[in-house]
């Protein structure tokens, strides 16, 4: 058990910087997910702390040791492969048992611990079968399991869910979160997909072309996006962004977009009032935005012109994708709608669940 | 054949004719290539056989199994090649056997390492100018074993050979003025005792080891590179992850994966070695006094001097049977060594 930091890493292949500066801790216990679009390098972060990329510059700590010229055998991690790099020639005993083999652990200490990682996972019957008679998802446990027994320090995933089917994705999400509770060690767990971020995280670090974006809780980063990007990765469907100009108008302070104008209650005028005359991106997440004949009670709603592009019907809930002038925007609305398709309509905009971000900077207003 | 008449039974039920002519359609295409093979292949085969049975000389050439001096004789020619009854100097049937398989079975156990180890080392990454040895390896396999033999054998020529002049520098380097002047391919000896084994082996063998190696060591790392190239990365990352040092992965990742290719590679050299007619018939001719000869050398020889037909016959049948054995067992083998590749 141990933390992990990353202090000012940089990784570079040739000109091209994959890991930019990055500045991480990450406690004791604690389940890390680096999430990101593809490319953005956080593949590269974990095989930097894996010990199988050389850093460029800065340094790495796992515990309090600096590991930067640690070989990878000797940092007392466990990594679970996008591919899972199970060795073809072994069972899946001995694919669990390489590890301590080489390690020299007693023969009766690798059966148990073998024994007892297969039993969590439920693989006890794949003992004696070779990788290529299992699959995917069994194959996925496997990995896991030849994680399990070498007890680390720290767990490294990379991606371990992407091989596998909607349906298995979910449940190996629940059972690899009940693992970390049950192993109470620090899990580092890399993923493109923000849903697993969301739902497995302690805390999420966003990474954007090499830079962390954002670090915080799963709540805090899809309550307060600290720019743009963390607001535009963070939720499914993807927040609405309007670029507008914030004006004074009668002594309030208001949102134009150029195609509607709504106006930012008293109580949060004060944050903006900075802003005023200048370019922002007003944001609201579809989730915010209510047909106007279902309001929720006790919300501020604003009223906004706009006609009914597609509908899609979820069953639970209804996504309008909404046209207002040159904006389109999604909103999240109750199954009872009955707005249709080139319906022109009034949607209300939650006006205590907005955010605004600078134009220029992308950085959000507080 | 079995299969298809298989597929045609389990079909639904049709009229009796059309499933007959159905189930004869393949085998009428096969016709052709039989009756090719009949003339080319099944006769002269079973011809052989026949004279091997008979004092087939070479006054029986012109009518052959018609000729009036020709006798039935029984098994006497497999007899005398096994008992060593044969008019032939220095041929005992079991020693070239044994030696023909033991010079097979040396070159296998040399180029295989030997071919992997350099596969290892020019896989390397970062490695400067790899596709120029890749480049230079093939060459050995391109050039005819003719051509081979013949450098070779002027290499390890007594007079003016490369191998004696180098020999002769080095001991100068350690301060000797002694010019060496090995016999290599006659001198049934080897000069060191201590250093090569004294024996049933002459020195020629050792020679043609080398020769043979520089013919026989690219296609192994040829085939090496390819089973190496299919390895996927991240498996040496994960053992370096368990803890596995680079031996460590050698042992343990690299040469499981390779054997699948490496075992039918290594078969096949071991085959090509054993019969390896044109490198032996040009380096030694078999010498000295049939030390280094193999089966096929000597059937040869059987024919070309001796011109001892029937007999020449009769060890064409029995190195066939050799043969079988060696391809039942070694076909065996390779059926053992199935690939691990993901389903
Ligand atoms: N060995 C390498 N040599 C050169 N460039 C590399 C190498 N590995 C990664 N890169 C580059 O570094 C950047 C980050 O790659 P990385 O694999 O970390 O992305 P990722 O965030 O894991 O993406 P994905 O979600 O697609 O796996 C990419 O632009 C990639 O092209
Ligand atoms: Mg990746």
């Amino acid at each position: 058990m141990a933390s992990v930091t990353y202090d000012n890493v940089t990784k570079k292949f040739g000109d091209a910087v994959a890991v930019d500066n990055l500045n991480i801790h990450v406690d004791d216990k604690e389940f890390l997910v680096l999430v990101g679009p593809s490319g953005c390098g956080k593949t590269t972060a974990l095989r930097c702390l894996a010990g199988l990329e050389e850093i460029s510059d800065g340094r790495i700590l796992i515990g309090d040791r600096v590991v930067n010229d640690v070989a990878p055998k000797d940092r007392d991690i466990a990594m679970v492969f996008q591919s899972y790099a199970l060795y073809p020639h072994l069972s899946v005993y001995d694919n669990m048992a390489f590890g301590l083999k080489l390690r020299k652990v007693n023969k009766d200490v690798i059966k148990k611990r073998v024994e007892e990682a297969a039993d969590i996972l439920g693989i006890t019957d794949l003992l004696n079968r070779k990788p290529r008679q299992l699959s995917g998802g069994q194959r996925q446990r496997v990995a896991v399991g030849r994680a399990i027994v070498r007890e680390p320090k720290v767990f490294l995933f990379d991606e371990p869910l992407s091989n596998l089917d909607a349906k298995l994705r979910v449940q190996m999400r629940a059972e690899i979160s009940k693992l970390h509770q049950r192993l109470e060690t620090t899990f580092i767990y890399v993923t493109h997909d923000q849903t697993e971020a969301m739902t497995m995280a302690t805390r999420i670090a966003v990474i954007n072309k090499g830079k962390l974006q954002q670090l915080d809780t799963p709540q805090n980063l899809y309550d307060s996006p600290a720019n743009l990007f963390v607001a535009g990765f963070i939720g499914s469907p993807a927040m609405n962004f309007f670029p507008a100009k914030l004006r004074k108008d009668n002594g309030r302070l208001i949102v134009d977009t150029g195609d509607f104008i709504v106006p930012i209650p008293a109580d949060r005028s004060k944050v903006y009032a900075s802003h005023t005359d200048k370019s922002v991106i007003f944001a609201i997440r579809p989730e915010n935005i209510h047909d106007a004949a279902f309001l929720p009670p006790n919300i501020h709603a604003e009223k906004v012109e706009a006609k009914v592009d597609v509908t899609e019907l979820m069953g639970n809930e209804i996504f309008l994708y909404l046209l207002s002038g040159k904006n389109t925007f999604v909103a999240r609305v109750d199954p009872r709608s009955q707005l249709r398709v080139g319906n022109q309509t009034q949607v209300a905009f939650d006006m205590d669940k907005f955010h605004i971000f600078d134009a220029e900077t992308e950085q959000a207003i507080r | 054949m079995a299969t298809t008449s298989m597929k045609m039974t389990s079909m639904p039920k049709r009229g009796k004719q059309g499933f007959t002519r159905r189930a004869l359609l393949p085998y009428m295409y096969l016709v052709p290539a039989f009756a090719v093979m009949a003339v080319i292949t099944f006769y002269p085969l079973i011809f052989q056989v026949i004279i091997s049975f008979t004092d087939f000389q070479t006054k029986d050439l012109l009518k052959q199994l018609a000729s009036p001096n020709l006798h039935q004789i029984g098994l006497k020619n497999y007899i005398d090649i096994i008992t060593g009854g044969l008019p032939v100097q220095n041929f005992e049937f079991f020693r070239v056997l044994t030696y023909n398989f033991w010079w097979a079975i040396t070159n296998v156990a040399v180029h295989v390492p030997a071919g992997i180890l350099i596969a290892v080392a020019l896989n390397t990454q970062g490695l400067w100018f790899k596709r120029i040895y890749r480049a230079i390896y093939v060459l050995p396999v391109v050039v005819p074993p003719l051509v081979v033999a013949t450098v070779w054998r002027n290499i390890f020529n007594e007079q003016y050979g490369a191998m004696n002049q180098f020999l002769t520098w080095v001991v100068h380097l350690f301060g000797s003025t002694q010019v060496i002047h090995l016999r290599w391919l006659e001198e049934y000896t080897p000069p060191i005792p201590w250093l090569l084994p004294n024996g049933p082996l002459p020195l020629a063998y050792y020679a043609m080891m080398i020769a043979n190696f520089w013919l026989g060591w690219p296609f192994m790392t040829l085939v090496a590179t390819g089973a190496l190239q299919s390895i996927p990365k991240d498996l040496y990352e994960a053992a370096s992850i368990d803890g596995a040092s680079s031996p460590q992965q050698f042992w343990n990742i690299t040469v499981p994966l390779i054997r699948p290719a490496m075992v039918p590679a290594a078969i096949y050299g071991f085959t090509l070695s054993f019969n390896l007619f044109n490198f032996v018939y040009f380096m030694t001719g078999g010498g000295p006094a049939r030390s280094t000869e193999i089966l096929v050398t000597f059937a040869y020889d059987l024919v070309r001097n001796l011109r001892l037909y029937g007999v020449a016959a009769a060890f064409a049948v029995i190195v066939f049977f050799v043969a079988l054995v060696v391809f039942l067992i070694t076909n065996r083998i390779t059926r053992a060594t199935e690939s691990y590749a993901e389903a």
